[in-house]
């Protein structure tokens, strides 16, 4: 009962950790561009001094994003570079081996650290990028369809799990999975016996 | 928004995760005695038996991180220790057993008493000093008996 079945594959721990890490910086650029970008600024829109315009008192100043385009949306410095971290988050899901900061890990830090003391399942660190694609996703699929803050807020609570991760070893997505498991939502109860 | 602006919501919003961070961790270590004293029937964890003096009950799921290391961790404790069993039981595929004992976080551990009683409770990753304090506890309650309330008050 006390020997659990062992993963097949082993990775360093730290691999996932020095990932979140890079992972934590970009979305922390991501929410400094956010937060003065497209998604949270406002103006005195050019119809808001109309006398029949739909503002609810003189000087109420309208969201930008509302009144900007598809194309000004994805223009965004913003989205595009919450765009490359799902599409890197999407690589650690599907191709967890390629996944580029795993590379720079097993090519460049690695060598320069000591054997790692134990190693750990390759699973959780996957759900977790999963986890991460999903929050940022929804940040993503919102301002497109001109959501304000949306980017912002999607991008700083994936910074929040990953700078967790990085700095404290915290895995949110282990937990998220309980969460949901209790739910109902994933993994199937075996008949007890 | 300016950038000045943003640089201080960033900073706020570092400020707030690196608190959270410490205070997880700083309640992760921690020995919880404050929790239902109920029996464990080790049949309905898929277990033959307890431990003869205490048992370390950890919970597991495949998707668990720091699991493995707690494993290696509590095995180890268990070893050196006559009459307590270690004890790992993954609740991937038994939602009910996570039902059952309120687990919202992996790896979470209880400790046992000799009759299988719930005494101790651990969020997270247990603190080795920690759980062999618990022990020893536990073993010296038999020969010392002490008050039936615990003076815990942590």
């Amino acid at each position: 009962m006390s020997d659990r079945p062992t993963a097949p594959a082993g990775i360093d721990p730290r691999g996932p950790r020095f990932a979140a890490s890079i992972t934590a910086f970009l979305l922390a650029v991501a929410v400094i561009l956010g937060l003065t970008g497209l998604s949270t600024s406002r103006s005195f829109g050019w119809f808001a001094y109309q006398p029949l315009s739909n503002s609810t008192f003189p000087g109420d100043r309208a969201w930008d994003i509302t009144i900007a385009s598809l194309a000004e949306r994805i223009a965004d410095p913003a989205f595009l570079l919450l765009l490359v971290i799902a599409l890197l988050f999407v690589w650690g899901v599907a191709w967890p081996r390629t996944a580029p900061w795993g590379v720079l890990f097993r090519r460049v830090v690695r060598p320069r650290l000591k054997p790692p003391t134990d190693l750990e399942d390759a699973r959780p660190p996957r759900f977790a990028q999963g986890v991460g694609l999903f929050v940022v996703t929804i940040g993503l699929v919102l301002h497109l369809f001109g959501v304000p803050w949306a980017l912002p807020i999607s991008a700083a609570a994936a910074f929040i799990a990953a700078f967790l991760n990085a700095v404290f070893g915290l895995c949110l997505g282990c937990q998220l999975y309980l969460v949901l498991q209790r739910a109902g939502v994933v993994g199937r109860a075996r008949p007890a016996v | 928004m300016t950038l000045v602006e943003a640089l201080i919501g960033l900073a706020v919003l570092l400020a707030a995760t690196v608190a959270a961070g410490f205070v997880v961790r700083w309640n992760q270590g921690r020995a919880h005695h404050h929790v239902p004293h109920e029996v464990v029937q080790p049949a309905r964890l898929g277990a033959d038996g307890l431990g003869d003096v205490a048992t370390l009950l950890q919970f597991s799921t495949e998707l668990c991180s720091r699991c493995p290391g707690v494993h290696r961790t509590l095995s180890a404790v268990a070893d050196a220790r006559p009459g307590v069993r270690h004890l790992d039981v993954d609740l991937t595929h038994r939602p009910d057993i996570a039902k059952h004992f309120h687990v919202l976080q992996t790896p979470t551990t209880l400790i046992l008493d000799r009759n299988g009683i719930v005494q101790t409770r651990f969020g997270g990753v247990p603190r080795r000093d920690v759980i062999e304090m618990e022990l020893a506890r536990l073993s010296g309650a038999e020969t010392d008996p002490q008050p039936e309330a615990e003076p815990e008050r942590v």
